[in-house]
């Protein structure tokens, strides 16, 4: 309807909203992205909202940087606006109070001078920033690489909410002044220390503030609007520490900082944020360096090994697990180089220390698909050549390492598939798991479904040449087995033509 | 920029913070104050120790206090600083034996400490049955807060820390409890030394009495003579003073801060019950409002530093005041010393498990691997080939031998330190890694013995990371609850089982040697031909299970030259007249032509 019809205008649209309509905004964004923005509509949308709460959590926030669309999100926050850190205190805990206060906005968003400021304010201003400086300072102990596991032992006693920030901040201090901040780590630093009381003698003043600075967008950036004064905090990692710091840049920034009411405590939780995010890049820069040296094993087991596995008339699933000559144990030693590099990768995802956007990078995404295809197989030989599912258990539920759950993850997200669906590099696991139950022509009919879909698989991933045609050869493992299975189901297999041939 | 060389930070101030607003600090002193106000009862029995249990909607709490509270001089007059030793420990009160490991057998406790908690031992089982799924609390006070930390270090041993949730033992004003060999077996388990949180005041002496000014690190180390005596703090500590408060958990600057931050004010000299509620109320208050105690130089860039100054004056050590009031404390010197101790103790908590290393291992064995097949296909078998001096290839091998085995026996070791029942709870993966290593491994250890021309390998020379590798294999509830498949296809990686066979197998060399050579009393001879018979035995057996290689049939391999001088004694009737087994039939009909596992 209109969104189409703007698209076909090329128009770019702005989706914005102010308080709980902000969430809104930000899922109607989120649509659009999916729908129009992938595949037609070239030109970004914008989503302005004003006063909004959390909208999403870690993964949330990961899932929009992996994509790199967080910054078409621009959150206006005023500093003692109550709302966007409301859901930094788990719900249970405001339940009581909650319902005043929204009675107040209630009556407060249709009448500019309703009633006066409820008495649970507070309250519940209290519980509100005692949540989030829960969450902050769980949150800070980790940017600072915190060794102390104290951390994790009180955790296990509170409910810290899941909720984290997302997109470009914009802070607007109360005089005017604006200050932008990206990173995610250090919005929630800051949502959390720019509201913080500078004297229990302003206890009594901040809560209704609190609640009044939701409904003072409009006078506030129409301000703004005529100062032009508007900071970028962009080297987190160089912020000035003391709040006396004169001349030149680090002065406007640290007016900027001062403005907003920040310690030096908060200053260093900013740098701590601004430190992992660069540590994140250098991360990154040291595993692209990588790339080389993963290409060069990969061609290697591509060109050489193959060719030889070739002139041997096996596959290479086979001569891996039979591991018989010289170039059997070449491919051991490359394929061992490779999961070197490939575990370090996966480690820092696991960890966070890499940028949020790695994982959707196509060039990764495809490296990750080669790599599966080509040395899965040599992994899975390897693992029912030791007999770890005897010990282990089945690979593909047991044994199956992340580096391969991983890169199938990436591919079946970058294209959209259903999750599970590109399982092409593991189905050896699933022959030797069948032929171990279906030995000497026993036990088939129990294992039919999964034989019929095995078969489905295989004849869908040959033919779209995402499995090698050497699994065909007549001495392979999933050959030899398919010959042992009763005779009236081979006469209907799907793949019987294939072996045939 | 990787994790080496970003700029470090501390976050004494944050975790401090995030302990307050947790309320850990307010419920569990709720509980204490409400065992204090039932003091008035008369006691159910004898012990000064008093508990109880309360169950919170989400905790569980445990607290206790003494009453009648002891007095300082209680603590430091005649008796109150003495420490139990542990092998005295062993003897009247074994419950902490298994804080005693190899590299640290010996660690006092505080005798009153000791003595209070040991009044309270036949309620132990009580109290760990009140435990439920809910996260737990040990709270105590004063001297109640050491019964505190000894319960909660008993429990560390009871429970299974892979499967329960760390406890948390919340000690408010209590005197440090042990030596440093108490400190040292807590603090080398981060998980164990992370259950104990120490709420110390600025005010309050009590914390302070056991800690003797020389034991001040600062203090010249005259005092070295009798270390043990010296009392030291392990678990965070979390000093409070009224502008804030700061977790620190590196011992050294605990001692020293501990120290330098109280502030003996009128009042606080004779001891008496010191109230946290004020503290844990203003702390509560403070989190949520600007701190701008910390007042920065503009040329401080430094995180740490900066991070270690707002610590000091969170804890009431602020510069500009605090420097024209005590003269005695130089903030620049104590700043900078802190600064390097955080320092150190950051890069030592941060030494962590290297998958890197792990892959150069699983490279190492595929090398062996290849040897051993590379062997095979010569008619030798790993082990003979091993064995054989002359062949170049073996330094090479010697290499990835040296490597894997050097690598395997810090793995042991580290494991081996850790109390018994950590021990127990030996990763199953890490465990069959082992194994495979143990049994690829071994049998090249024991060529270079024999080949050296020892003997007795089993007795004389067998390291004791195997020993301790079989034996937490067999340990292993995992592989004893495995169903022993007679029948089985494969061998594992085509590894003989008992990685102890080829010494077997040498030994048999020697006894038909002695046989054949006939020079021995009769006495040593019916030794050897027991020994042989038995050998004949143990590799029947394993030839039935499978559990041996088929490699040891080489033609060239140590195992057949002994075949050949057994077979030729049978056949002089050395070993009695028509001496017979299946073993030697299997072998005289060369039925092993056909040994390939599953075909017997």
């Amino acid at each position: 309807y209109q969104v189409q019809s703007a698209v076909t205008d090329r128009k770019q649209i702005v989706f914005t909203g102010h308080s709980l309509g902000g969430s809104i905004a930000i899922l109607a964004t989120l649509w659009f992205l999916e729908k129009f923005f992938k595949s037609d509509s070239k030109i970004p949308p914008l989503c302005l909202t004003f006063g909004c709460p959390l909208t999403g959590n870690r993964i949330f926030s990961h899932a929009l940087g992996r994509e790199n669309w967080a910054s078409y999100f621009i959150h206006f926050v005023m500093r003692y606006d109550i709302v966007p850190r409301l859901l930094l205190a788990p719900i249970p805990s405001i339940e009581q109070e909650f319902e005043s206060i929204l009675q107040f906005f209630a009556a407060k968003s249709t009448n500019e001078s309703a009633g006066g400021v409820p008495e649970e304010a507070s309250d519940f201003h209290m519980i509100v920033m005692r949540n989030a400086a829960s969450v902050a300072t769980h949150a800070a102990c980790n940017l600072m690489g915190s060794t102390n596991m104290l951390l994790e032992t009180v955790t296990s006693f509170i409910a810290l909410s899941p909720y984290k920030p997302f997109g470009t901040y914009i802070f607007c201090t109360g005089n005017g002044k604006l200050v932008v901040l990206r990173n995610p780590d250090a919005v929630l630093q800051l949502l959390f220390y720019s509201s913080q009381l500078g004297s229990e003698r302003e206890v009594a003043e901040i809560p209704c503030l609190s609640l009044h600075q939701h409904f003072g967008y409009e006078s506030e950036l129409q301000e703004s609007l005529e100062m032009q004064d508007v900071v970028d905090l962009k080297q987190l990692e160089t912020l000035p520490l003391s709040a006396e710091v004169t001349g030149g840049d680090s002065a406007t920034i640290n007016s900027a900082l001062n403005d907003l009411g920040l310690s030096t405590r908060a200053r260093l939780c900013l740098r701590a944020a601004g430190v992992l995010e660069k540590r994140k890049q250098g991360n990154k820069r040291n595993i692209d360096a990588k790339e080389k040296d993963i290409h060069n094993a990969m061609n290697e087991l591509e060109t050489s090994y193959r060719a030889y596995c070739k002139l041997r008339k096996v596959g290479c699933y086979d001569a891996f697990k039979l591991q018989k000559n010289r170039q059997d144990f070449d491919a051991n030693l490359k394929r061992l180089t490779l999961t070197g590099i490939w575990d370090e990768i996966i480690d820092m995802l696991k960890r966070y220390e890499l940028p949020d956007d790695f994982e959707g990078q196509r060039a990764w995404v495809e490296l990750g698909t080669r790599y599966r295809r080509l040395v899965e197989p040599l992994d899975i030989a390897n693992y029912y050549r030791h007999l770890k599912n005897e010990d282990t258990g089945p690979y593909a539920t047991k044994g199956r390492p992340k580096r391969f759950r991983y890169t199938q993850r990436w591919r079946e997200h970058a294209e959209k598939m259903p999750a599970e669906s590109s399982g092409e590099s593991h189905f050896w696991a699933e022959v030797e798991e069948l032929q171990a139950k279906t030995g000497n022509g026993e036990g088939f009919e129990e294992v039919k479904e999964r034989v019929l879909k095995l078969e489905r698989n295989i004849q869908k991933w040959v033919n779209g040449g995402e499995v090698e045609k050497d699994v065909l050869l007549e001495e392979s493992t999933l050959v030899k087995w398919w010959k042992t299975l009763p005779q009236h189901h081979k006469l209907e297999s799907c793949i019987s033509g294939l072996i045939k041939n | 920029m990787n994790r080496s060389d970003s700029p470090l930070f501390s976050s004494g101030l944050e975790l401090g913070s995030f302990v307050v607003t947790s309320n850990v600090l307010h419920h569990s002193w709720a509980a204490i104050s409400e065992l204090y106000g039932e003091i008035h009862e008369p006691p159910s029995w004898a012990s000064p120790v008093r508990f109880r249990t309360f169950q919170q909607p989400n905790c569980t709490i445990i607290a206790f206090v003494t009453w009648p509270p002891c007095t300082k001089e209680h603590l430091q007059g005649q008796g109150g600083g003495d420490l139990v030793s542990s092998s005295a420990l062993k003897e009247t009160f074994p419950l902490f034996e298994f804080l005693s490991t190899k590299t640290n057998p010996r660690f006092s406790i505080n005798k009153p400490a000791i003595d209070l908690f040991a009044s309270v031992r036949g309620v132990l089982d009580f109290l760990k049955s009140q435990i439920s799924t809910k996260p737990l609390i040990i709270a105590g006070h004063f001297v109640g807060g050491s019964v505190a930390s000894l319960f909660t270090l008993w429990l560390l041993d009871k429970i299974n820390l892979a499967t329960t949730k760390r406890p948390l033992c919340i000690t408010f004003g209590s005197p440090l409890v042990g030596d440093d060999g108490l400190q040292e077996a807590i603090l080398q388990y981060p998980a164990w030394n992370s259950c104990f949180l120490h709420v110390v005041s600025d005010r309050d002496p009590v914390p302070r009495v056991l800690i003797s000014p020389h034991n001040i690190p600062s203090a010249p180390q005259s005092a070295s003579a009798s270390p043990t005596k010296e009392y030291k703090p392990f678990g965070t500590f979390l000093l409070c003073s009224q502008l804030g408060c700061a977790c620190l958990e590196n011992p050294e600057s605990v001692l020293e801060l501990l120290m330098a931050n109280y502030s003996e004010g009128p009042g606080n000299q004779v001891l008496e019950f010191f109230d946290y509620k004020n503290i844990v109320q203003q702390l509560k208050g403070n989190v949520i409002c600007k701190d701008s105690t910390a007042v920065l130089d503009e040329w401080i860039a430094q995180p740490l530093q900066a991070g270690i100054i707002t610590q000091l004056a969170a804890i009431g050590l602020g510069r500009p005041q605090q420097q024209l009031q005590q003269q005695s404390i130089d903030m620049n010197k104590l700043i900078t010393k802190t600064q390097e101790q955080e320092r150190e103790w950051l890069f030592r908590r941060r030494e962590a498990y290297d998958s890197k290393v792990l892959n150069e291992m699983k490279v190492n064995m595929a090398q062996l691997e290849w040897y051993k097949k590379f062997s095979e296909d010569e008619k030798i078998g790993y082990y003979d080939m091993f064995k054989n001096p002359y062949v170049s290839r073996n330094n090479t091998v010697e290499r990835f031998k040296k490597s894997l085995t050097c690598y395997w026996i810090d793995m042991v070791d580290e494991k081996e330190k850790m109390p018994q029942r950590k021990g127990a709870a030996f990763a199953t993966r890490f465990l069959f890694s082992g194994t495979n290593y143990r049994r690829m491994v071994e049998p090249l250890d024991i060529a270079e013995y024999y080949r050296d021309g020892e003997t007795d390998y089993i007795a004389k020379g067998r390291t004791k990371h195997y020993k301790l590798l079989k034996q937490w294999l067999d340990e292993d509830e995992s592989s004893a609850s495995r169903p022993n498949n007679p029948k089985k296809q494969n061998l594992k990686g085509g590894l003989t089982e008992d990685s102890c066979f080829w010494a077997y197998v040498e030994e048999a060399l020697i006894s038909v040697n002695a046989l054949s050579n006939g020079q021995y009393s009769s006495n040593d001879m019916d030794k050897h031909k027991r020994s042989l018979i038995q050998f004949d035995d143990y590799v029947w057996g394993m030839l039935k299970n499978y559990a041996v290689s088929p490699e040891i049939f080489l033609e060239k391999s140590s195992f057949m030259k002994w075949w050949k001088e057994y077979s030729e004694i049978i056949r002089k009737g050395i070993m009695g007249p028509s001496h017979t087994s299946p073993f030697t039939e299997f072998m005289q009909n060369r039925q092993y032509g056909q040994y390939a596992p599953g075909c017997m």
